[in-house]
């Protein structure tokens, strides 16, 4: 043990090693979210490549495509398709295409349309994960998804050179994930949102990461907005003053 | 010259296993041929099956033996294929013929002396070509040698020679045994008799006596493997069209059933390709209903089962992919009993360029493969793309289209996107009737506030479907944005708050 130089820390002899104050090491940088104070969280600094990121929400619409749309622009800035599993609802694409994404490059694959008997409707996803030619990969995954199912589809993504996200519901916090990386999304506000990582290769996180998503008001609504929220707030501090007198 | 000869020992087994189901192709099998067990393979010489016995004893010794008719022309067609996949390499190439009428030939002789500085050397070419007749699943048995009949019969014997130059030819050959001349060669028995184990003890031999008792053909077949009278062979030439058929051995209920026999005919139709140079846009699988399930007239002759390809391709195991999808969504009307493969549309092309590293073309291959696998599992119209179309209506302004594999990965003309204001990503389809509580409109029981709007959007009157609405973009309670509206005009729309949009 003394033969090993002084300078030599724990953590630099192989990359899998990372201290439990520090944050984990994966091989090779993440895709820029495009969020520097999420990044700065993140392992890698961005979003992982290789395997799943999971990210809960309590109903679609809450700021998640706001969030994604920088680190999936820049997939199909690389010359790369991106792929959307069973999205939610229908998909505008005057939205996708004023968020910065090239709708020519974006294939939507609907899964649950039409039931193909003997087959899941995750074998649409672990082919795209499996063949490695995708650019970034979303999928709305059904609800009350076994963990052995997931496990799979984490397996295959390890041949996905790029983020690959999959969108679950709230209820799956309290259950394990073979994700690495795992996200709640919670909309704080008009265009913030709230992040709290539930898992990384690193410590916890105990304060939420707060996030100004793309703004949808007019700076001119939005001060209007704020304006009334700072006259609720002191109108709420007299009325407990009142109560405790 | 040099001679390759491919022999196929097993070549009528083989052939027979090729009609039937997977799991039938592992169990105990034979062949019979004038009611006597002609050819029978591992798993059944284990239960003591033997070739020679009669039928009944056979069956008796293992009573879940698959009992096949040896057909000819079922080997003939197996053994075209490998001439196909030999013909990948080099133009001449011919069949040895059996010497016995009745039975099919089981060697293909190839002439390689052109193509060795080519495909660089003889060790390379044989891998190639043996890599090239893997997928038709048969053992094969290869020599070399300078002289066709040569090469043949040292592919034959118990030693694999591969022999460049004539004096190493005949020192193999002088070990041969003198029975790989051929069973059902006019006194075949009286040569084993006469103590006669090899080839130079034949030679030995007077040869005004050996033909006298033997006849010329024998001395004739002798001289020619020796190299010492010329042997001149007629190449095959490829069809230029590609047909193949199979019997199946038992009579298919369900598409399961075809695949094997279906992935061997894509097998043959993949060779066929690397002969022609060529790659296939498409193939018809045809499947042949039993007669008497015909008697009905609801139920047609065949089933035709046509696969086209986004991009041409010859690669056996994408085009079984795509074929097994597509069967597994087919229902067979009545049970078949035979399949018929043509190829649709062949495209001649360069040979695919083996790469180590991915390139662009390959990776847009690949996305090409991966949209018609999901295609051709999902449908066409579940595998989509966007497109924005100039409508101020928000239901009419983004259409779906299924997208076309051929145009996967091709960038399109860029769209002019307006600034603002920011659209909702989730379109709700149809929109949501909001409940009201003091003209407020409620989510989830919780009232909405409404921060931005309106915004009018009044259009489509010329068809029908007459949009006249204030758009608001409101907090729910959480916090998120949705968009909602009210209809202007209560009448002709229906009157309230609806949701229609969320900004995910």
């Amino acid at each position: 043990m003394d033969r090993l130089p002084a300078a030599l820390a724990l953590q630099d002899l192989h990359p899998g090693l990372w201290l439990g104050h520090q944050l984990g090491r994966p091989r090779g940088d993440g895709v820029a979210s495009s969020f520097a104070a999420l990044d700065a969280q993140l392992p890698g600094g961005g979003w992982p490549r290789r395997t799943l990121t999971e990210l809960l929400l309590p109903h679609p619409g809450v700021g998640e495509v706001r969030l994604l749309a920088p680190s999936l622009a820049a997939a199909q800035r690389g010359g790369r398709l991106v792929m959307l599993f069973d999205p939610p609802a229908q998909l505008s694409a005057w939205a996708l295409a004023q968020l910065g994404l090239d709708v020519e490059q974006l294939l939507v694959v609907q899964t649950r349309t039409r039931v193909v008997p003997g087959s899941d409707s995750l074998w649409a996803f672990e082919q795209a994960l499996r063949s490695g030619h995708v650019g970034a990969l979303v999928a709305w995954l059904p609800p009350r998804l076994r963990a052995e199912r997931l496990r799979r589809l984490q397996l295959a993504a390890q041949a996905h050179d790029g983020a690959a996200f999959v969108l679950r519901e709230m209820a799956a916090a309290q259950r394990p994930s073979a994700a690495p990386l795992r996200l709640a999304l919670r909309a704080d506000g008009p265009d913030m949102l709230a992040l709290r990582l539930l898992k990384r290769r690193g410590p916890p996180l105990e304060s939420p990461i707060r996030l100004a998503l793309p703004p949808v008001l007019s700076d001119a609504a939005r001060q209007r907005r704020s304006a009334e929220r700072t006259l609720q707030a002191p109108a709420l501090s007299v009325a407990t003053f009142v109560d405790l007198g | 010259m040099l001679w390759i000869a491919l022999h196929l020992p097993l070549l009528s087994l083989e052939s027979f296993a090729a009609t039937l189901t997977g799991e039938q192709a592992r169990s105990p099998l034979a062949l019979v041929d004038a009611h006597l067990i002609a050819t029978v393979n591992p798993a059944a010489r284990a239960l003591g099956v033997e070739p020679g016995q009669k039928r009944a004893t056979a069956l008796a010794l293992a009573p879940d033996l698959l009992i096949g008719q040896a057909d000819a022309v079922r080997d003939a067609a197996a053994l075209t294929a490998i001439a196909h996949a030999a013909l990948a390499f080099t133009p001449s190439v011919c069949l040895q013929p059996s010497h016995d009428p009745s039975r099919c030939a089981d060697t293909v002789l190839l002439e390689v002396q052109t193509s060795l500085r080519y495909f660089g050397g003889h060790a390379k070419l044989l891998q190639r070509l043996r890599a090239a007749v893997a997928p038709l699943g048969h053992r094969v048995q290869a020599a070399s040698a300078p002289t066709p009949l040569g090469a043949a019969l040292l592919a034959r014997g118990p030693r694999r020679v591969h022999a460049s130059v004539a004096a190493e030819m005949q020192r193999a050959l002088d070990g041969t045994p003198v029975w790989l001349l051929g069973p059902g060669r006019e006194h075949w028995e009286a040569l084993q008799g006469m103590g006669l184990a090899t080839l130079a003890d034949l030679r030995r031999l007077p040869r005004s006596g050996l033909a006298r008792r033997f006849g010329q053909a024998m001395l004739a077949d002798l001289d020619r493997a020796y190299g010492e009278r010329p042997d001149p062979r007629v190449p095959i030439a490829l069809p230029p069209r590609f047909e193949s058929r199979l019997e199946l051995f038992a009579r298919a209920d369900s598409t399961e059933q075809v695949l094997h026999a279906a992935g061997m005919l894509l097998a043959r139709l993949a060779v066929w390709l690397a002969a022609q140079h060529a790659f296939v846009r498409g193939f018809v699988l045809a499947m042949q209903h039993e007669p008497r399930w015909r008697s009905d007239a609801q139920v047609p002759a065949q089933t035709l089962l046509a696969v086209s390809l986004a991009e041409p391709s010859r690669d056996a195991a994408h085009l079984q992919v795509l074929l097994r999808e597509r069967l597994a969504q087919l229902q067979l009307p009545a049970p078949t009993l035979e399949l018929r493969l043509a190829a649709r549309e062949i495209v001649p092309g360069e040979a695919p360029s083996g790469e180590l590293f991915p390139s662009a073309a390959s990776e847009r291959e690949g996305l090409v493969r991966l949209v018609e696998r999901l295609q051709a599992r999902l449908g066409a119209e579940h595998v989509q793309r966007l497109q924005a179309v100039h409508d101020h209506r928000p239901e009419y302004a983004s259409a779906t289209r299924p997208v076309d594999p051929a145009r996967v990965g091709q960038r399109g003309a860029a769209l002019a996107v307006p600034p603002a204001p920011l659209r909702p990503v989730w379109l709700l389809a149809p929109p949501e009737p909001l409940p009201e509580r003091a003209a407020q409109p409620l989510l989830a029981g919780r009232a909405l506030q409404l921060l931005s709007g309106p915004e009018r959007i009044e259009s489509g009157w010329w068809d029908h479907a007459l949009a006249e609405r204030d758009y608001f973009i409101a907090e729910d309670a959480e916090g998120a944005l949705v968009w909602i509206y009210r209809a202007r005009l209560p009448g002709r729309e229906a009157a309230g708050w609806f949701l229609h949009g969320r900004f995910a």
